[in-house]
């Protein structure tokens, strides 16, 4: 379970101004390659748009497993 | 919670053969362009009229509306569910936090389809993902804009 605070912080609405910094703002070049490697190696990895999607479930899937048993430990 | 075994591939096909229109936006949408991001639910935006046409194709699936169709119209979204989770946004359209209209209609003229296996899904553009994400406009939506300014402005 996530705790309150967590999800108070990660369900907030930002302010307009950090709207418009995410929107106008120049991204760094190390950020813009670092992200671009990533996409590369997702999608030679897996190519297909059902493969990439079949990742995530199972990603997914691991990561509430994971959580699962934590809680019960 | 009703468990179920659910067929993504089969859903997006009976979305397709329904004829319904509906984008799949939110972070599946991102993952089929390429951006290695987790997210355990499924978000649409629909056509306002293709609500009972919805799920009447996501009853086959143990996928359950919490909100009657005329409830949803009222209120914009709903959720269909049962151990998968689906935000399914039905307005004509929606202010960014900026106040700026989104508009399905406009969405959906401009949108772009992804194959998965031989199904197309539709996802918006480019564009009008970053404007999808100021709807909600949490820091996770602004790091999806970061993102998707990235794929935006890179040769491909």
């Amino acid at each position: 379970m996530i705790p309150q605070a967590v999800e108070a912080a990660v369900s907030r609405v930002v302010s307009p101004d950090e709207l418009r910094l995410a929107l106008e703002s120049t991204i760094p070049a190390a950020e813009r390659e670092e992200v671009l490697e990533l996409v590369r190696w997702f999608t030679t990895r897996y190519a297909s748009g059902e493969a990439r999607l079949a990742y995530v479930r199972q990603a997914v899937a691991q990561w509430q497993r994971a959580h699962a048993t934590r809680g019960r430990g | 919670m009703e468990a179920s075994h659910f067929d993504e591939r089969s859903f997006f096909s009976a979305v397709h053969a329904s004829g319904v229109r509906a984008l799949l936006i939110g972070r599946r949408a991102l993952v089929l362009l390429g951006l290695p991001l987790l997210t355990a639910d499924y978000d649409y935006w629909i056509a306002i009229d293709d609500i009972e046409r919805f799920n009447t194709l996501a009853a086959a699936f143990q996928l359950h509306p919490t909100r009657t169709a005329a409830d949803a119209r009222r209120h914009g979204r709903y959720v269909l569910e049962n151990d998968e989770h689906v935000d399914v946004l039905v307005a004509r359209s929606l202010p960014t936090l900026h106040g700026s209209p989104v508009d399905f209609e406009g969405l959906w003229t401009r949108r772009h389809t992804i194959d998965v296996g031989t199904v197309p899904v539709c996802i918006p553009s480019l564009d009008d993902l970053i404007l999808t994400k100021q709807i909600a406009s949490r820091p996770k939506d602004l790091e999806d804009v970061r993102l998707l300014r990235i794929l935006k402005e890179s040769p491909r």
